[in-house]
């Protein structure tokens, strides 16, 4: 009954590992996307189910309308190329064209390693849970952002990894910490993992999307301005 | 009860396993302050030959990987955003510059290339133009550290414009006014918006801007 009760007592860590916490200097809340026509595209695959990469793309879509843009979000099968348009629904038509669009943000999840320590689980026993038992997930997102051509503007793999803590040990020196020492911005029980994850992801498409709208204005000009003298046709 | 506590304490940081992720040893703020990779055990041993076992001959008992972080030159906050997104990448993005300029250019080989940095921050602005200098030579480019000039008149009118309009009008007075000659060729680097993290490049030549990336 104590194991039973004890190993309920899990806690959930994230760390972002490569991308997911560089500088951000895109205010989410300014009108960073006025008139832009974005069409997110969130691919189901390894860690995504068709649901998950369909709230993802409701959360990344409202992420950027609010910040201005008109959003249509699909979602499709890894690899498979299949799109399904969902929003902008069109009444009264089964299949309508996919929607014109500015830029297209694709985004893709898949697990780089997964671990489960067995040196911690035996410890984790042998100490009635006071040695937490140690899972963690790798994971990649891949972002990429495309004009209306396919030409890739922007390709960028963010990379994190969750971690969880099991066992009372884990649970209630943490839960301690947080109560009585850490800092609000500091805490790690609760739902902080998921909140912290989020925040570094949204901000992280933010920014990717504002450089890969700046990257597609200029390439926009080169193609309307005369060419250098000398250049190649 | 506070012996209790440190003896707990002591227990679990002793017989946890070494982990960068934020926890008892570890601040939200210094897991954040590393770039880690995930590495297999063959790589990882190849390169941290004191820290990570190789695997044994006839292989481990169960799947290693090993996860490497390195600590950040600069820990995060102590310079502006924008600034730190620039500089910590520097040498990759002025590296992926210069080689676009001459991969889309290659009649210009022989040219002397110059390198002019539009960026808010002079500091920031000069190291952007050195790295791109060296990222020219590197591509076995001739480099001048000359910098084209502009008369104050030139100057009132061009910082009027819109920046669409600003670089290829500042190129014509370049070419007009003798500070680029007909085997100059230059480089802007630009920073476009204040809300943007990359860089954009042109090419003034003959008195011809154009937008490279």
């Amino acid at each position: 009954m104590l194991l039973l009760a004890a190993t309920t007592g899990c806690i959930h860590v994230y760390q972002p590992m490569a991308g997911f916490h560089g500088p951000v200097v895109v205010d989410p809340q300014a009108r960073n996307f006025g008139d832009l026509s974005l069409t997110v595209v969130c691919e189901r695959g390894d860690l995504l189910t068709a649901a998950e990469a369909r709230t993802l793309c409701q959360h990344v879509g409202t992420l950027f309308e609010q910040q201005g843009a008109v959003v249509t979000t699909t979602t499709s099968e890894s690899g498979a190329g299949e799109f399904e348009f969902e929003e902008p629904a069109v009444p009264g038509e089964e299949e309508a064209p996919p929607p014109a669009t500015d830029l297209t943000l694709e985004l893709t999840s898949r697990e780089l390693h997964k671990a489960n320590d067995p040196v911690s689980w035996v410890l984790f026993f042998i100490s009635a849970t006071v040695v937490p038992a140690v899972t963690e997930t790798s994971f990649a997102v891949d972002v990429t952002i495309k004009d209306e051509s396919g030409f890739v503007l922007v390709a960028d793999s963010l990379q994190g990894r969750l971690v969880r803590r099991m066992g009372v040990g884990a649970w209630g020196t943490n839960f301690l910490l947080d109560s009585f020492l850490r800092e609000d911005a500091d805490r790690i029980t609760g739902d902080a993992a998921h909140q912290d994850l989020s925040d570094d992801l949204y901000g992280q498409l933010g920014q990717l999307l504002f450089n890969a709208k700046m990257q597609w204005q200029v390439l926009s000009q080169a193609a309307a301005a005369p060419s250098l003298p000398g250049a190649p046709p | 009860m506070i012996e209790a506590i440190i003896l707990w304490l002591g227990l679990l940081v002793f017989v946890s396993p070494k982990d960068p992720a934020p926890g008892l040893l570890h601040s939200k703020n210094e897991a954040r302050n590393l770039e880690c990779e995930r590495l297999s055990v063959e790589e990882a041993s190849r390169a941290h030959p004191g820290d990570v076992a190789p695997p044994g001959p006839r292989g481990d008992y169960y799947a290693r990987s090993a996860l490497v972080c390195t600590e950040r030159l600069v820990r995060p906050g102590l310079r502006d955003a924008r600034d730190e997104a620039i500089l910590s990448t520097l040498d990759a993005r002025s590296s992926e510059l210069a080689a676009a300029a001459d991969a889309l250019r290659p009649e210009l080989q022989g040219a002397t290339w110059l390198v002019e940095t539009y960026y808010p921050d002079p500091q920031v602005a000069a190291k952007i133009g050195f790295a791109t200098k060296n990222a020219l030579v590197f591509q076995g480019l001739r480099v001048s550290d000359r910098t084209p000039l502009l008369g104050a008149g030139d100057v009132q009118v061009i910082t009027r414009m819109t920046p669409s309009d600003a670089y290829a009008a500042a190129c014509r007075r370049y070419a007009d006014n003798g500070s680029l000659g007909p085997d100059d060729v230059l480089l802007g680097v630009v920073s476009l918006d204040p809300r943007e993290t990359a860089l954009h490049a042109g090419l003034c030549q003959q008195g011809t801007w154009t937008w490279l990336r």
